[in-house]
């Protein structure tokens, strides 16, 4: 049974931008509203993701702020920050408070910069980025994002014999799939060689094998079950778990699990009523190649160590058995923090609703998202089916 | 092992000022006998108070690593990190050398950035 449904969806296209973030909130904002047919009349509260802004741009109480800038001033409004998975969390929050009959219409989304456009190079980034790593016990060694995927896949790759070339062919993939997809930071295709002939960032991984920085935002619409069928083609929210680990990293028992993942997962799937072997495809965090391969892991998706046989064999393409990341992911869609765990439900509601043009998935019903946050210390699973 | 006094309850400015003086300090729970390389309030895996100050084991084995090309701001870019199993601790800190998962190293060094100390490890045969 439902839990929510989303009833209307907006994204910008990933990339450089140059408009402040309420314009470009409100890019996505005022689209998913125009998509369900609401009013700023009609919206009962706003939560937002965000993780970054006040050091990337001095910007900080940005809930009123973005809420005023759409027309919706006056309703309660939060703010959101877990890393990566910041606006994942909004989302569960937005679905509980529908749940319970405390809201009945609520605006979800993120916003982030993470560009040059910011006035902060890619040292500086570098910096911010690391600092959802643990400040006392991992940042003064200078670890980086990369470095703490690094760490991760290189424990994975050491467990079952994940190559660096079935890494490369995940990073292919999302490429190829992100051609298709117009709000894609990258279109371009490439090949295995390209993302094994690329500069390392921490090894195994290359450039390719990294997400870029970008710029951008995107929302959905969030309704309680009993009102969803007064608007047009609303997709139910099943599930969303929401799992975390131990930080500094090291405490970690087991690097290759990803356990907030499957904790999310575990508690996801069972709200939905559903197993793994239910779903059809899945948009999963693949900041960096490795963290897509333990996500279809973590997820059930595969059997743990055949994360990277199957990514290597074409299985997660479109039209493979289980498709993983149609918009391309955060590799070639594009990585701006805060948007990225309402840009995965974006696409599953696209998905769902048969809207998503070249990159439509045949025949889906059930399609999950994967979003995590710092370390692999948070990840939101959330299921979305067609409703029914 | 040098004959420390060990703090009862271990702070981040004891476990960095032992570290800068060559003493890797951690903490063992009395309840589930867990270890940690980075000391905390209760025990991270059960949560119990009646954790104690231990000094960790200095040599150990590498359980995963990799190179930094690209470094964050204020940081020289091509570094060696691993994480390493002190006994039934790990922790996180720079090589000195090329290393392996399984390699075996030993405390070396400490590699100190703005104040804050990490350790340093190098392989042994
Ligand atoms: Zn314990």
């Amino acid at each position: 049974m439902a839990r929510a449904s989303i009833v209307g969806a907006g994204m910008t296209k990933f990339g450089v931008h140059e408009a402040t973030l309420p314009e470009l909130f409100a890019e996505a904002a005022l689209p998913a509203m125009d998509d369900a047919g609401v009013e700023s009349d009609d919206i009962d509260a706003f939560y937002l993701g965000n993780a970054m802004g006040g050091q990337t741009e001095n910007d900080t109480h940005l809930a009123p702020t973005l809420a005023s800038h759409i027309g919706i001033a006056g309703v309660p409004c939060q703010r959101f920050e877990d890393a990566c998975a910041t606006s994942s969390n909004a989302f569960k929050h937005a679905v509980q408070d529908v749940e319970s009959g405390l809201h009945d219409v609520v605006i979800v989304g993120g916003v982030e910069r993470c560009t040059p456009e910011t006035g902060l190079g890619t040292g500086e980034m570098t910096r911010i980025f690391a600092s959802a790593s643990h400040r006392q016990y991992e940042q003064p060694t200078g670890l980086t994002f990369p470095g703490v995927f690094a760490l991760l896949t290189k424990r994975h790759m050491f467990e079952y014999g994940t190559t660096p070339e079935q890494l490369a062919s995940v990073a292919v993939k999302n490429h190829a799939h992100g051609a298709h997809n117009p709000r894609a930071h990258f279109g371009r295709d490439i090949d295995v060689s390209d993302v094994l002939d690329s500069p390392i960032i921490a090894d195994p991984f290359h450039l390719m094998d990294c997400c870029p920085f970008s710029d951008g935002a995107s929302a959905v619409i969030v309704v309680s079950d009993d009102i969803a069928d007064e608007f047009d083609a609303p997709v139910d929210v099943t599930g969303v778990g929401h799992g975390t680990d131990i930080i500094p990293l090291s405490d970690k028992p087991d690097f290759p699990s990803t356990m907030s993942a499957r904790r999310a997962a575990e508690q996801a799937y069972e709200q939905a009523d559903i197993t793994a072997a239910d779903v059809d495809f899945a948009e999963v965090h693949d900041c960096f190649t490795g963290a897509e391969v333990m996500a279809s892991e973590a997820l059930g998706l595969f059997e743990d160590g055949e994360g990277g046989p199957a990514a290597a064999e074409g299985r997660t393409y479109i039209d493979g058995d289980m498709p993983i990341n149609p918009s391309g992911g955060l590799k070639a869609k594009g990585h701006p923090i805060g948007a990225t765990g309402t840009a995965q439900l974006v696409e599953l509601v696209e998905q769902l609703r048969g809207d998503a043009g070249d990159r439509q998935i045949a025949d889906v019903e059930t399609g999950i998202a994967h979003n995590l946050g710092g370390d692999a210390g948070t990840t939101l699973v959330s299921v979305l089916e067609v409703r029914a | 092992m040098s004959q420390i006094e060990l703090p009862e309850s271990l702070t981040y400015e004891s476990w960095s000022e032992s570290l800068k003086n060559g003493t890797l300090l951690g903490q063992e729970c009395a309840d589930c006998g867990h270890q940690t390389a980075a000391p905390k309030a209760a025990c991270v895996r059960c949560g119990s108070r009646d954790i104690a100050t231990i000094e960790l084991e200095t040599t150990g084995e590498v359980y995963s690593e990799t190179t930094i090309a690209v470094s964050p701001l204020g940081f020289d870019a091509g570094f060696k990190l691993a994480v390493v199993q002190l006994g039934e601790a790990k922790t996180v800190g720079r090589v000195s050398d090329d290393v392996e998962i399984g390699d075996t190293v030993t405390l070396s060094d400490v590699f100190e950035h703005e104040g804050q100390p990490s350790p340093v490890f190098e392989s042994v045969e």
